[in-house]
């Protein structure tokens, strides 16, 4: 395994999906309006970490900014005196109906979106891993009636499924924030695919001669699944995780963009995409940068789940 | 997939096949059915998941805080003082009898408002669907048949890259384009304030113009999707037993490709069209709503803003059963169709 190259599209998308994630995590460095370095009453500081450890902000004429952040605007600053401007040297992306920076926004849009996407995966897979791993290896009844489960699930659409949740169980999850309401209803209604894809991984391996061995050694069935057969669904398993960590934040886009996800001013892709539709006769900019986004995240998660397919499971391989 | 039990099938009478076929046909119906009743189950627990009571609903609209007595009295009307599974058994009984309730916001019974609006997004899902399939097979078989080729390089390459393009980025992307820069076609609704006085023709094309945008964003991801599939399949295919026959047989290669080939590519399609169903769905809840067309999806979203339960749950019954079904269906017609399968 070790002399098997790494395919160029994993590269890539590991390339991409890191530069997204570096970004979202900096967002309150990257895109501030506070410098990075500035000399304050004749001493030397660093406004921007300090605010970041909840110091005060700069203020007054005896500061002077040294280092301007890369995006030296704050995400939520309101100016109305720079409405829709298109993108210029000082906004790079534009500004949007209320003058705020698109840049500054996408940035911690970044870290949301990404945020919740990941948040939502991981649960996806918390809970379908078990359960397709138990109904793969059980059989029978159990696999049965998971997969009759895992079915009727997945024939509700996904975005259907979690706006019908967020809608209904809208006192049960009241007292999340925004973010993380989203992130547990994507997660939920998310698990189905992982589910299925484990659970014919399980199938496939129950026969295998490690399980036979091992309970002839007399392991019992959690220790041979999580001991002897998990290490070999281990490739699927990933694979699945980038595919649903993409599916998650399109998810997460969508709701918020129509209306039921994070709600403004809390920037994120889908918000930021929400609040550019009702300039779009007037200004392109807010709506094309945060698509390209999400289309780059998505572009990302599929080429990692593809390339970890093409080299951790010789079968999937094509010429 | 190869099957290596082939000649032992052929062996077999025609009459055990049949039967082997419909006994496979009633397991799929059988457990398609147990589905159902697990996806009305799912339904309902959303039901249960909504916070308070149908009184509680109705004491938030400004009705006074009810008496003890009349309180039991209702919740008798509403069988909320029954158990759990008894509650779901009348409920599903109501939804077998085709009574999905009224709205919460206009009282109107839910499947009327279904009604009025099944048209417009069938039509939409219909003819996006056709689309897709009519582009994206000759797309497909395009690149097949000179893989590693240019054209079929170049066509993996866009439709890679178009299926990666989430259906609200791609349908703001276009109303900029076509709409707003271009103004070629309407940014949204589904006709022109006063053409319907002008003629029939001039309504028709209206409304044609109108049904572009949102039929092309419904269509280009399964597009993609379909055509990489039909692509896959054909050269999978390629080498197959049948094609070279018919190549050894003198037939060209353009029609031993094409009708042994498709043949062949035919079968995971049809299962395949059963499963783009769900996006379709799901997709017209942001097509619709993006483009201000009045149909189930944009119903749908306004039902969850509005919180309108029986309207929400209603309509993901009926996607989730119209989904289920159309899964069993082609599950079904694969089995006729699929002669590995009938000899299984």
């Amino acid at each position: 395994m070790a002399d098997r190259a790494v395919p160029p599209g994993l590269r890539g998308g590991i390339l991409i999906l890191g530069a997204l994630l570096a970004v979202g995590a900096g967002a309150p460095l990257i895109a501030t309006s506070q410098p990075w370095v500035a000399r304050e009453g004749g001493r030397l500081t660093a406004p921007a970490l300090r605010v970041l450890f909840g110091g005060r902000a700069v203020r007054g004429p005896e500061t002077r900014a040294l280092l301007a952040a890369p995006v030296a605007h704050d995400p939520n600053y309101i100016d109305l005196g720079a409405i829709l401007e298109p993108p210029s040297l000082r906004h790079w992306m534009g500004t949007d109906a209320l003058g705020r920076d698109v840049l500054a926004r996408l940035v911690h849009g970044a870290r949301v979106s990404l945020a919740v996407g990941l948040v939502a995966a991981a649960l996806a897979m918390l809970v379908g891993v078990p359960l397709g791993a138990f109904a793969g290896f059980r059989g029978g009844v159990v696999d049965a009636v998971v997969s009759r489960a895992i079915e009727a699930t997945l024939a509700v659409p996904v975005l259907l499924l979690a706006l019908a949740v967020l809608s209904s169980a809208a006192g049960w999850l009241a007292a999340l924030s925004d973010a993380t309401r989203v992130a547990v209803v994507v997660g939920l209604t998310g698990w189905m695919p992982v589910a299925r894809y484990v659970r014919a991984e399980f199938l496939k391996l129950r026969r295998s001669d490690v399980v036979s061995a091992a309970r002839a050694l007399g392991a019992n069935d959690l220790r041979i699944m999580g001991r002897y057969v998990l290490p070999s669904a281990v490739a699927p398993v990933l694979v699945t995780a980038a595919f649903t960590v993409g599916g998650a934040i399109v998810v997460e886009a969508a709701l918020s963009f129509l209306g039921l996800g994070v709600h403004p001013p809390t920037a994120t892709w889908g918000s930021l995409l929400a609040d550019a539709r009702e300039q779009i006769r007037s200004a392109w900019w807010p709506a094309v940068f945060p698509a390209l986004a999400l289309f780059l995240a998505t572009v990302g998660c599929n080429l990692v789940a593809e390339g970890l397919r093409d080299l951790l499971d010789p079968r999937a391989r094509r010429g | 997939m190869a099957d290596d039990r082939g000649t032992a099938g052929v062996a077999l009478g025609s009459a055990p096949r049949v039967a082997r076929m419909l006994r496979a046909i009633a397991r799929r119906l059988t457990s398609g059915f147990l589905t159902l009743l697990l996806l009305t189950v799912l339904v309902f627990s959303l039901v249960k998941l909504a916070p308070g009571t149908p009184l509680a609903e109705a004491a938030d609209e400004g009705l006074a805080r009810l008496p003890p007595t009349t309180q039991a009295e209702l919740e008798r009307l509403y069988h909320l003082d029954q158990p759990l599974h008894w509650q779901y058994g009348l409920w599903l009984t109501s939804m077998l009898r085709g009574d999905l309730g009224t709205s919460f916001h206009d009282r109107r019974p839910v499947t009327a408002k279904i009604r009025e609006r099944l048209g417009t997004t069938l039509g939409l899902n219909a003819a996006a669907l056709a689309i897709s399939i009519l582009l994206a097979v000759p797309l497909g078989a395009f690149a097949a048949w000179r893989p590693g080729s240019w054209p079929d390089r170049s066509i993996g390459l866009v439709t890679y890259f178009v299926h990666a393009l989430p259906v609200f980025c791609g349908a703001l992307l276009l109303q900029i384009a076509f709409s707003v820069h271009l103004g070629w076609l309407p940014l949204a609704g589904i006709a022109t304030d006063g053409t319907a006085s002008g003629g029939t023709l001039a309504t028709a094309l209206d409304r044609i113009r109108h049904m572009v945008l949102p039929v092309v964003c419904l269509s280009y991801g399964s597009l993609a999707y379909l055509s990489r599939f039909v692509r896959a399949t054909l050269l999978e295919n390629a080498s197959a037993e049948s094609t070279l026959a018919a190549r050894a047989r003198g037939l060209g290669p353009v029609v031993a490709f094409v009708r042994h080939g498709f043949r062949l590519a035919a079968i995971p399609m049809l299962t395949l069209a059963g499963l783009l169903l769900p996006a379709l769905v799901g997709g017209s809840v942001i097509v619709e709503s993006i483009f201000a067309v009045p149909g189930l999806g944009r119903m749908f979203l306004d039902a969850a803003l509005q919180r309108d339960l029986p309207v929400l749950l209603g309509l993901t019954l009926l996607a989730g059963v119209s989904t289920l079904v159309g899964i069993v269906a082609s599950d079904v017609a694969y089995s006729l169709v699929d002669p590995r399968l009938r000899r299984g």
